[in-house]
């Protein structure tokens, strides 16, 4: 984690609150699984997900349209819907187990220590409130703020997220921003209570591209400032290279890899990462600090965008065997059968010492480029 | 939000000039078709040439246009207007200022409404957010069950149970119980008493806002549970809010839009069910006087009181929508 070490040591030290040490695990996510009932029945939308995220670190999640992004992030905030049943797992933070505390208890750590942001800010905003009301509310109610203060504190979050004119836009109504603006709203309001786990969940998908690229340096800044840990949640590999340190790749409802950014950029050992590296536009355009293999591969595909044929499975009809084995390039007969255990990759295999780990029959080949 | 109450209020004057022009084409070829209203006044007598063409003068009916079929007496109606415009709103045929029977009027329909309205308010809040609340479960059915319940018995077949079933035995038990000067004994009488107004329009007042909630509280339920869905209340949870505190002003506060605008619908259908209540429990208020005057051909009262309660309706209106600008911010920014 080098990139890391670099980038907590140079980061100022947040000067409010008790910060988290750089480093100290904040958040680990444990075998998790959640299932909905559906009228065809009980469908697993998450199944067997772990990850852990470190003070000052990003840890992003990437996958296609439904494969438990904002699933598995509701069941760590305690926000799922009420046909959800977590069936299994663990979500730490700071050791404490939030999914095993009683739902009012879990609910005081919600914005407090773990905060989330969300995709579609202007749905997500309460459009008959000011945006300055909806910034000092939790401050208001929860630690009894004044109606002054917590205005005073929502001009300085509009500040904070660089919204121009914030104790003008303070007053305002949420259908008066732009959509850059919004989000940056958002992210401001998830900051309130200054915690320390933020999970941002496609926070740019809904704005354009140069807008995308501001909001998430912006992002990326007050992360750094705070040492905070951040979830990122994407689509997109091309905005995973810019930020994350580390990298959680999901399908059907599974973590199929997990790297270091640079070592997932530079090798993949999973053939839908590889996928999902081929299908980024233009990483070089993004200044997206890519290794040299992603950008090989994307050469070798003519330029073009390289998208994965057919569809990720809903959670319904996952395949047997190894879920991805319809769409995968290189898939072989065991692999219909029999599904690939998430299994960490032999250290001989790996160039550096962060330990990788990936489900697929056949890891150590496609990371050592002999397959596809 | 100055200049939109401004608009409203122009757009209100104009339908108010519509609705008291209808009201005057359709009282002129009722006139035209019928004869004349003038006799009316003479009930059974028959009267002379010139004590007919006096009272024709009396009450404006003396222009050769009521004679013409299909004439529309523009003429007596801007006469009429001018009237309106200083507060003349004419007399009926014993002579009497139409604004003096209001006023006397009027203060028992407002009980009668204060009554309706808390009743359809109260039911609708209460049970609609409890059958949000307890969305699928035993206590939501119920209340679906019973806002249906209510629907299938229209307001004159509660209150013609009421007041020939319940109301004779219950007021006799109750005067043989409590005294016949008793709040019971008051409460159950099958007419109106002028001397105990509150006590008289309660029940039927219960009765009809009964009837109103039924719609009202399906409202109610169904803009609330689309308020629970909402991502706000997400957002709102995953600030770490108490859930009542989510529930206040997040999801009641967001549905109260669209129940504000209910409010004004309902106005205007309890206006309608006042009518019938006030005639059928004999209670001296507008749609008593209303329902008099239409029997005994008084069209100049009949005039006046639906003029002054389309000006009621129409202020009204003006009111639930400058609430709704106030409570949804995007309405007013438009
Ligand atoms: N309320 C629900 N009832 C039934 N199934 C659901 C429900 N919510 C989500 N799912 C299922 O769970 C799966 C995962 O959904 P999720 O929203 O986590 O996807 P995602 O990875 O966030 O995708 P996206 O990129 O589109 O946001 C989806 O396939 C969806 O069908
Ligand atoms: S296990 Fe087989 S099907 Fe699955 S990703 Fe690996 S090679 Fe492809
Ligand atoms: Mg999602």
């Amino acid at each position: 984690m080098t990139a890391v070490g670099q980038m907590t040591t140079s980061a100022p030290t947040g000067g409010t609150a008790l910060r988290a040490a750089a480093g100290e695990t904040l958040l680990e996510v444990e075998d998790l699984a959640v299932e909905f009932r559906t009228p065809d029945g009980t469908v697993r939308a998450v199944d067997g997900l772990s990850y852990s995220v470190r003070a000052g670190e990003t840890l992003a999640i990437v996958g296609e349209s439904g494969c438990g992004k904002s699933v598995s992030s509701l069941a760590v905030m305690g926000l799922l819907a009420p046909t959800a049943r977590i069936t299994k797992g663990a979500a730490r933070f700071r050791g404490t187990d939030l999914l095993a505390l009683r739902p009012k208890e879990h609910r005081r750590y919600c914005g407090e220590h773990v905060a989330m942001v969300f995709q579609d800010a202007l749905a997500a905003l309460n459009p008959v409130h000011t945006v300055g009301y909806q910034l000092g509310e939790a401050l208001r109610a929860r630690h009894g703020v004044s109606r002054g203060e917590a205005r005073r504190r929502a001009v300085e979050l509009l500040d904070l997220v660089k919204v121009p004119n914030a104790r003008q836009r303070v007053d305002e109504y949420p259908h008066q921003f732009s959509g850059g603006m919004r989000q940056r709203v958002m992210i401001a309001s998830a900051l309130a209570m200054d915690p320390e786990v933020l999970i941002a969940d496609e926070p740019t998908t809904a704005l354009d591209v140069t807008v995308q690229a501001q909001v998430l340096r912006l992002l990326a800044e007050i992360q750094a400032e705070r040492t905070m840990a951040l979830v990122l949640i994407t689509h997109d590999m091309g905005v995973v290279a810019g930020v994350a340190d580390d990298v959680t790749v999901m399908y059907a409802g599974r973590a199929v890899e997990q790297a270091p950014v640079r070592e997932i950029f530079a090798a993949p050992a999973h053939p839908y990462t590889r996928a999902l590296l081929r299908s980024v536009p233009s990483l070089a355009t993004r200044g997206a600090a890519a290794g040299a293999g992603a950008r090989a591969d994307a050469k070798a595909a003519g330029g073009r965008l390289d998208v994965i044929p057919g569809r990720p499975p809903s959670p319904g009809q996952v395949p047997s065997g190894c879920p991805f084995h319809p769409r995968c390039e290189v898939a072989q007969d065991v692999c219909r059968t029999d599904p690939p255990p998430l299994a960490a990759i032999p250290a001989e295999a790996l160039t550096t010492a962060a330990p990788r780990a990936a489900a697929c029959h056949f890891a150590l080949d496609v990371l050592g480029g002999a397959r596809g | 939000m100055g200049r939109y109450i401004l608009r409203r209020s122009l757009q209100a004057v104009g339908t108010l000039f519509l609705v008291v022009f209808v009201l005057h084409l359709l009282t002129t070829f009722a006139i035209q078709l019928n004869g004349n209203p003038a006799l009316a006044f003479f009930g059974d007598r028959v009267p002379s040439a010139s004590q007919v063409a006096a009272v024709e003068a009396r009450f404006g009916l003396d222009d050769p246009c009521f004679d013409q079929v299909g004439n529309p007496c523009l003429g007596p109606f801007a006469e009429r207007l001018a009237g309106y415009a200083q507060g003349d709103f004419g007399t009926n045929l014993r002579g009497r200022e139409v604004t003096d029977i209001v006023a006397t009027a009027a203060p028992n329909t407002l009980k009668l409404f204060a009554v309706v309205t808390v009743t359809w308010l109260v039911m609708g809040m209460f049970l609609g957010s409890m059958a949000a609340r307890w969305r699928g479960r035993p206590a939501d059915h119920g209340i679906r069950m019973t806002s249906v319940l209510i629907d299938a018995f229209p307001i004159f077949v509660l209150l013609l149970v009421y007041r020939y079933v319940f109301s004779v035995p219950l007021s006799e038990w109750a005067r043989s119980t409590f005294g016949s000067d008793s709040l019971p004994a008051q409460l159950f009488r099958p007419s109106f008493d002028a001397d105990h107004a509150w006590a008289s329009v309660l029940v039927p007042g219960l009765l009809l806002g009964l009837a109103g909630s039924a719609a009202f509280i399906r409202l109610v339920r169904a803009s609330q549970l689309e308020s629970y869905a909402g991502e706000h209340v997400r957002t709102a949870r995953s600030k770490g809010l108490h859930e009542r505190h989510v529930l206040l002003h997040h999801v009641v506060r967001n549905s109260s839009v669209p129940v504000v605008t209910a409010v004004g619908l309902t106005f205007t259908e309890a206006l309608a069910g006042a009518v019938i209540t006030e005639g059928m429990m004999n209670i001296y208020g507008m749609g008593g006087v209303l329902w008099e005057a239409v029997r005994g051909s008084d069209i100049g009262l009949v005039i006046g009181v639906v003029t002054i309660l389309a000006i009621v309706t129409v202020v009204v209106m003006i009111v639930v929508d400058v609430a709704y600008a106030a409570l949804d911010p995007r309405i007013r920014y438009e």
